[in-house]
């Protein structure tokens, strides 16, 4: 014999179930803002690009606006290499022992 | 009184499966697609199907340090639509798509917008059914369209990298990034081949997963040609347009092609060799793309596409009929994300 169909059961049957929440909490960085200089008269002004084909051009234009509103002392350029992968700890400790304030970009 | 460990997720009550369904629209659980109520039920079945704790860890994500947990991980396996014996499966895959050298972060939130290819090999891909042969990268099998699913929904959901409101930037995205899951047509191999997981260095009754972080493809017909030589070049033209820097590309290769590769005894190895030395032009005529190929300036020498033999990935995969194969290149074009083969632990 042919399997029946039967109607569609309603949409509440009287009885409930659970379901599970399928994300996680994932830990996020509590590491405030850096304090902020209350001048750049004199910083070293660190560049940091992540090696993507425009972040040099953009990180230079926005270097040549500070230089000529502030009296900023001198550009440190470095690249991380790698655009898809966090900066090591080594490199940003020694970029950071170069500059006093730094600018990032992604300038894809 | 059982001392097993238990769920802890959160769960929340409804009084019907189309309630479920809605509120996980709601709550940007889904990807777009209704999904499976994951009762505690069927999330500790499809655990046990794997021998899995709850709590066991199968995998980190390296860079932001995100934890993917057994449970977590068979809870979106139930939402995608897994029977709990593909558990094992998503499993291995969620190892080797954790794997630093795969680099899951940098793929999947990138403007290039790779999917995940998972390729699975040995004897667990005829007990699941997963299909290798006729439309292999098509829709109508639960196991390559559920596994795939549910990896895609453990990068959403658990590492929280969503287009919508996520860690996703990519510019066009890919139909892949649904789902992406085949296995090799083993059957199908030339005689002197063994399957890719054996290439890859596991043993031949031994069951796994290779991921790759697959770009779309490039599918081609050559009914032309019965030499290796002859097919090589069609696939040497689809390489071509990847530039310089190719460290690994998927060469899909369809039944009717690896048959004149059978017929005329040529190796992987070969083919590769073929490959390696055909896609190459002088250096100057090489289109600059943007890509990290490593070249910035044109030069005279005359160089591959290909940074060795070893960057072509050949599989075979489809059905018998059509001599259509593709290339399926990788994101970064392998230069940052490599293929990762982990064995699929087996339940038995």
């Amino acid at each position: 014999m042919a399997s029946q169909e039967t109607p569609m059961a309603p949409e509440n049957n009287g009885t409930s179930f659970r379901v599970l929440d399928p994300t996680a909490t994932q830990s996020i960085a509590t590491d405030g803002m850096a304090e902020r200089p209350e001048s750049l008269a004199g910083m070293r002004v660190g560049l940091l690009r992540n090696d993507k084909l425009n972040s040099e051009p953009l990180l230079d234009a926005i270097y040549d606006v500070l230089a000529e509103r502030f009296d900023v002392s001198s550009a440190y350029r470095v690249n991380k290499g790698d655009a898809s992968r966090p900066a090591e700890p080594e490199f940003l400790s020694d970029f950071s022992n170069e500059v006093d304030v730094a600018l990032l970009a992604n300038g894809d | 009184m059982t001392n097993e460990p238990r769920l802890t997720s959160n769960s929340i009550e409804v009084v019907s499966a189309l309630e479920a369904i809605e509120t996980y629209f709601e709550k940007g659980w889904s990807d777009g697609l209704p999904v499976v109520p994951p009762t505690p039920e069927a999330v500790s079945a499809t655990l046990e199907a794997a021998n899995l704790s709850p709590d066991a860890i199968l995998g980190i994500e390296p860079v932001k340090g995100a934890v993917i947990t057994a449970e977590k991980a068979a809870i979106n396996a139930v939402m995608a639509g897994c029977k709990p014996e593909y558990m094992p499966v998503v499993a291995a895959a969620v190892d080797a798509i954790t794997a630093p050298e795969f680099n899951l972060h940098g793929i999947t939130v990138s403007t290039m917008g790779a999917a995940i290819l998972l390729v699975i090999n040995g004897p667990i891909a005829k007990e699941l059914e997963i299909n290798s042969g006729v439309s292999a990268f098509g829709p109508g099998h639960r196991a390559n369209a559920t596994i795939g699913r549910a990896i895609r929904l453990i990068v959403m959901n658990v590492l929280g990298t969503r287009s919508d409101d996520g860690l996703d930037k990519a510019t066009l995205g890919h139909p892949g990034k649904y789902t992406w899951c085949i296995a090799e047509n083993e059957r199908a191999l030339p005689d002197n081949w063994e399957p890719m997981h054996v290439t890859r260095g596991l043993g031949e009754s031994e069951s796994s997963v290779t991921v790759f972080s697959g770009l779309s493809g490039a599918q081609f017909g050559d009914h032309a040609s019965n030499t290796p030589e002859g097919i090589l070049d069609s696939f040497a033209e689809r390489i071509y347009p990847l530039g310089l820097g190719v460290h690994e590309v998927i060469l899909a290769i369809c039944p009717e092609h690896a048959a004149h590769f059978d017929e005329a005894g040529w190796t992987k190895q070969q083919i590769g060799q073929y490959l390696f030395d055909t896609v190459r032009k002088p250096e100057s005529e090489w289109v600059p793309n943007g890509l990290p190929s490593g070249i910035k300036n044109g030069g005279e020498g005359v160089i591959s596409s290909l940074q060795s033999p070893e960057s072509v990935i050949p599989i075979v995969v489809g059905g018998d009929g059509g001599a259509w194969s593709a290339v399926i290149p990788t994101w970064s074009l392998g230069s940052r994300s490599k293929a990762v083969t982990r064995k699929i632990q087996s339940n038995g």
